[in-house]
């Protein structure tokens, strides 16, 4: 059964250095490879890149600011492929289906998040409950 | 995990970094205080501008107890956990896997979400490490880990599963 469902997309960016330095110290992982570009450089990376879970908040914000995070179940992704420094990503997501997630009525959710050059640098799913379930 | 012919025998000759002798164990539990502080400056960072993430009237207005913990806010209280453990003179979880963050990548993580975290609550964070898995004719080696967040009272909040790769040459 389709599921008429429009979902805003969502630009985050540019990942500046700024951005990547905030990130460290708001989640409290210092790993200095997204920090540190002597560090990236010397690891054979050409430049920092960004924290997979700076993208995967900012991914989530696709489901929660259009459903609300009260319905969220389940939130997942794939990082297929690295964001680096100075990238914008563009964040979608479109509801896939209606599922019965543990005895409630849920909608699956795919998420994408692509940086300006096409790449998809995460993809995934997210579980949210049907606003109708909730009446 | 999918049974790809070649992985049983790559991992009985892998040259892989991870210390894959901690399979099946888990770390000692740890509690945190989630620090109103801590949301605002993560969903601040992450561009969140509800106020239920920023405002203790916004969020009380809303329902909530406190300010709520937007959908990633479990890794900073895996941080905190670790800057806890690394007090008490324990390794981290990084530490534990031996993980060289100069190969390190991040394959995965998802989240289930059963209760919703708030400022001033204390959870108790555990890791239990799965499985290692080699990739890609030997050039990557996977870690599943398996990531609980609780609460004495409201039980167990959010499940998490991560998956880490090293690069290998």
């Amino acid at each position: 059964m389709p599921v008429k469902e429009i979902i805003p997309d969502l630009v985050f960016g540019p990942f500046t250095r700024t951005v990547l330095a905030l990130y460290a110290g708001a989640s409290g992982d210092h790993n200095p490879i997204h920090i540190d570009s002597d560090f990236a450089r010397d690891a054979g990376q050409p430049d920092v890149f960004a924290q997979g879970m700076l993208s995967f908040g900012v991914l989530a914000r696709v489901v929660t600011e259009w459903a609300g995070q009260d319905r969220l179940r389940r939130f997942g992704v794939r990082f297929a492929s690295m964001v680096h420094v100075h990238d914008t990503v563009t964040c979608h997501g479109h509801v896939v289906e209606r599922i019965d997630h543990e005895g409630r009525l849920c909608l699956r959710v795919a998420v994408e998040a692509k940086t300006q050059n096409g790449h998809i640098a995460l993809s995934g799913e997210a579980i949210v409950e049907d606003r109708d379930a909730l009446r | 995990m999918s049974g790809k012919g070649n992985e049983v025998g790559d991992r009985t000759l892998s040259r892989g970094i991870f210390d894959r002798s901690i399979r099946g164990t888990t770390t000692s539990p740890v509690i945190v205080r989630v620090e109103r502080d801590r949301i605002r400056f993560l969903s601040q960072v992450l561009g969140i501008k509800d106020p239920v993430h920023h405002e203790v009237a916004a969020a009380r207005a809303a329902g909530h107890r406190d300010l709520l913990a937007p959908p990633s806010f479990p890794m900073v209280i895996e941080a905190l956990a670790h800057d806890e453990r690394a007090r008490v003179g324990l390794p981290n979880m990084l530490e534990l896997l031996r993980c060289d963050l100069r190969y390190l990548l991040h394959g995965g993580e998802a989240y289930v979400y059963t209760g919703p975290i708030f400022a001033g609550d204390d959870i108790e964070f555990a890791a239990e490490f799965l499985d290692f898995q080699d990739k890609k004719q030997g050039t990557l080696e996977i870690a599943d880990v398996a990531l609980r967040f609780s609460h004495a009272e409201r039980g167990l909040l959010v499940t998490g599963r991560r998956t880490l790769i090293h690069r290998l040459r």
